[in-house]
Order: structure tokens, then sequence, then C-alpha cells
């Protein structure tokens, strides 16, 4: 299994998923978006769990936070409980066959998205159902396809 | 990982209770800029792309419209400044220091909030062109919201339909003044605590009173779209449609208003005359 990974790369890679997640989307299609800035989280923290911790997640989520001007913080710490999770199971999940990582990432951004919008809500935003999972599942759905690609990219350069 | 959780919990905690993280988040949001410019980069490259292949028909027609509408606009214009003169005649003699025009720039949207539950945008002109926060944005209909964040080259706009925006309004044709909330949805808005016997009908236009000294006064807001009476509640509930396209629009004026409302008081009260000559010199520096 891949363990090495290139700095560019990754540089990279988080300017396009801050990038896609601000990204003009038709209005329908808006709520579907995929948590870009979580997936690479996942993606980086999977592959390089010994590099990529809990603080430098916290550090994407908060430009993320910058970005949608939600609290600074809220995705910080979301992300930082992402990344906390997938080190307490990322050696399971290099194992796991592709469907089963697919549940996992909707498991995790599901969990990342529930604790955004519940300290969301807490500090007064408005009450929208359980739409906000709908990114979670679009994740998952993109999750192989991501995977295969940054994979790739990282064996040629790294 | 506990140590980030307090860290952010901490975060969380200073940001929305007590604002004290103002400088931080305009800071990052200046290192984004770059971001901000990417995500718009492909609407513009295909604006610049489409802008390529416009044939001379098309050039010759565009370019007849737009001179006969600033034909009649400038002929609006003439008769904007006679009435403006007088007015602001008016104003100096009933010892006023209001001025009818408020200074403004044009701005360009870069970017929609990625939150669907958020009526944000972000446009580009920040504090560098002197934005600040509360300033009034418009479109060619209308108002359109506030600016609630600024960077230092992009600024964050509020939109009247937010469900956390409220406007204070007053109806055109008799000056009743309610209070306009948004409602989450881009297409209705909605006037409160108005009673039952008000005088208030379908079709009539709300514009900004400047009430609460955030919003100039006098811009078109919203159009009464529907009036239902409920009998046993003491209010009527009353719908209207931005008359700006909120979410179409993409170039926005960033209204700067004349005088801040407490220098203007002051000012009122210490020599009363000084209000009217300025508003005397402005009128000369536009002719």
């Amino acid at each position: 299994m891949l363990s090495v990974i290139s700095y560019p790369v990754f540089a990279l890679s988080v300017l396009l998923a801050l990038t896609l997640s601000i990204a003009p989307v038709p209005s329908g299609w808006l709520e579907f978006r995929p948590e870009w800035l979580a997936l690479m989280v996942f993606y980086w923290t999977v592959r390089a769990p010994a590099q990529f911790g809990v603080f430098l997640a916290a550090a994407l989520g908060l430009l993320l936070d910058v970005l949608e001007s939600t609290p600074l913080g809220v995705n910080a710490m979301a992300m930082a409980v992402v990344a906390f999770l997938v080190l307490t199971v990322h050696q399971r999940l290099r194992m796991y066959p592709l469907p089963q990582q697919c549940a996992i990432v909707f498991l995790l951004l599901g969990i990342n998205q529930m604790l955004v919008h519940v300290i969301k809500q807490s500090l007064g935003a408005d009450n929208t159902g359980f739409g906000y999972l709908w990114p979670a599942l679009t994740s998952a759905v993109v999750w192989p396809f991501l995977s295969l690609v940054l994979d790739n990219i990282n064996r040629r350069l790294g | 990982m506990l140590l980030v959780v307090v860290l952010a919990l901490g975060l969380i905690v200073a940001d929305a209770r007590f604002d004290k993280l103002a400088v931080v988040r305009s800071t990052l949001a200046t290192g984004l800029t770059p971001v901000y410019w990417l995500g718009n980069a492909p609407t513009q490259f295909s604006d610049w792309v489409g802008s390529l292949f416009v044939n001379k028909d098309d050039l010759k027609r565009d370019n007849d419209e737009l001179q006969a509408r600033l034909l009649i606009l400038e002929r609006r214009a003439l008769k904007y400044a006679a009435l403006a003169s007088e007015n602001n005649e008016l104003r100096r003699l009933m010892n006023s220091s209001e001025v009818l025009d408020d200074r403004v720039i044009v701005s360009e949207v870069v970017s929609v909030s990625p939150d669907p539950f958020a009526h944000e945008l972000v446009i580009n002109k920040g504090r560098s062109d002197g934005v600040h926060e509360g300033q009034a944005i418009l479109d060619a209909g209308g108002l359109m919201g506030q600016v609630i964040q600024v960077s230092q080259i992009t600024a964050r706009v509020l939109l009247v339909s937010d469900s956390s925006h409220a406007v204070p309004v007053e109806v055109v044709r008799n000056g009743l003044r309610a209070i306009l909330l948004g409602t989450g949805k881009a297409n209705s808005l909605e006037l409160v605590h108005v009673p039952d016997t008000a005088n208030i009908r379908e079709g009539d236009l709300l514009v900004s009173s400047g009430l609460g000294g955030r919003f100039p006064r006098g811009y078109p807001v919203a159009e009464v779209s529907r009036i239902s009476k409920e009998p046993g509640k003491p209010f009527i509930t009353i719908e209207a449609t931005p008359t700006a396209k909120l979410n179409q629009s993409r170039m926005l004026l960033v209204v700067f208003q004349a005088l801040v409302p407490d220098n203007k008081r002051s000012e009122n009260q210490l020599e009363p005359e000084k209000g009217g000559t300025s508003a005397g010199n402005r009128l000369q520096e536009e002719r």
C-alpha cells in the first residue's frame, strides 16, 4: 500500500478543495455539494497518518470557517474530529474493500456535518431537517474516484 | 485531540459571543483571496470566451439600444438635476442638512455563500476601497443587503432575504412604517407587526425608511405581493417580493452615505448653516 506522499500535491489538492467548496454551482445542486475539504482531510490522514494529524486538520477547518463565514472554530473542530477518528481506524481502513471505505467516508463526514450543524443551530441557525446529510452521501460517492486519482498522482511524484 | 477540541470550543465562544476575532477573520480572509479568485475564474473565463465570439450585427444592435437608452436616461438626468437643485434649495430653506445624493462605487460579485441555508455574497471591494461594515448594497432594482464583514480587498454581504436580516421600511403611498424580515427564500420577504386595520394593499412599494441609521432613506426594497387577514389574529400576514434581483445581479453598488447620522446631528446643533452650504457645493460639483 502507498505510503509515500508528495507535499506539492498535498498543497495543491487542499487549494483545489478550498476553491471547489466555494465555486458557484447551479442553485438546485448547492445542497448536494460534496464536502471537498473533509474528503481531503480524510484522504491525507489515511495515506500519511504520521505527517498529517489533528492539528493540521483543525487549521484547514479554520480556513473553511472563514470561507463559509461560520463562527471561527466550528469546522475546525469538526475536521479535527474526522482526523482523530481516521487516525484511530486507519490501519483497518486500509484493508477494507472500496464499498466499505465509502461507508466509512459517509459515516465520518456525516458526523462532521452533524457536529457543524448542531453547533450552528445552538448558536441560532434555522433547523433544516436532515438535508445537511446529503453532502456526506455525495462525498462517499466521490471518494473512490478521488482516492484513485490522488493515489496515481502520489505514485508518480512521491 | 482534547486540546484541539477545547481550543476550537474556545474559538467558537470567543467569536460567536464576544466578537473578539474580527481581526483574525479578516486577515485570514485576505490571505484566502486567491481562493475566491480561483472560485470565480471559471465564470469569468466563460464570459471572456463568450465575448470573443460576438458577431458584428449583435454588437451593432446592442450599441443602438444602449445609445437610445442613454438618450432617455440623459433626458431624465437633466430633469433630475433641476429637481435636485430645487429640492436642496427647499431643504436649505427648511434648515435641514440632509442631502439627496449618496456616493456609490460599483463592485462585482465574486462568490456566493457555499452554505445553502445562508444568503450571502462576496464582492470584490474591500477595506482598501473604503468599504466598511454596515454599508448598504444596491443593484439596479433596489436594496440588496448590507456589508457584514470586510477584508482587505473583498467584503461579505448579507442579503435582505436571509432569515436573520431585517430592514426598516415604509410604504411609499402613505408612509406607513414597518419592519421587513428575510424568510430564507430568495423571492419572498415578510412584513411583520402590521395591524389588520392598516392601510396597505397588494402592489404597494416599500422603500427603506432610514430609521435606525443603518440604511440610507428612500431606496426601493420590495413590493407587497400577498396579504392575508386571519380573523382573531392581531396582525396581518404580508408577503413582499424584493425589487432587487437577489440571485441574479452580478454588478452591485456599494453606498457611501453622505454624512454619518451622529455627525449630522451635532453639525446641525452647532452650525445650522453649514449643512446647507455643503449641499450647495456638492450640487455645483455635480454640474
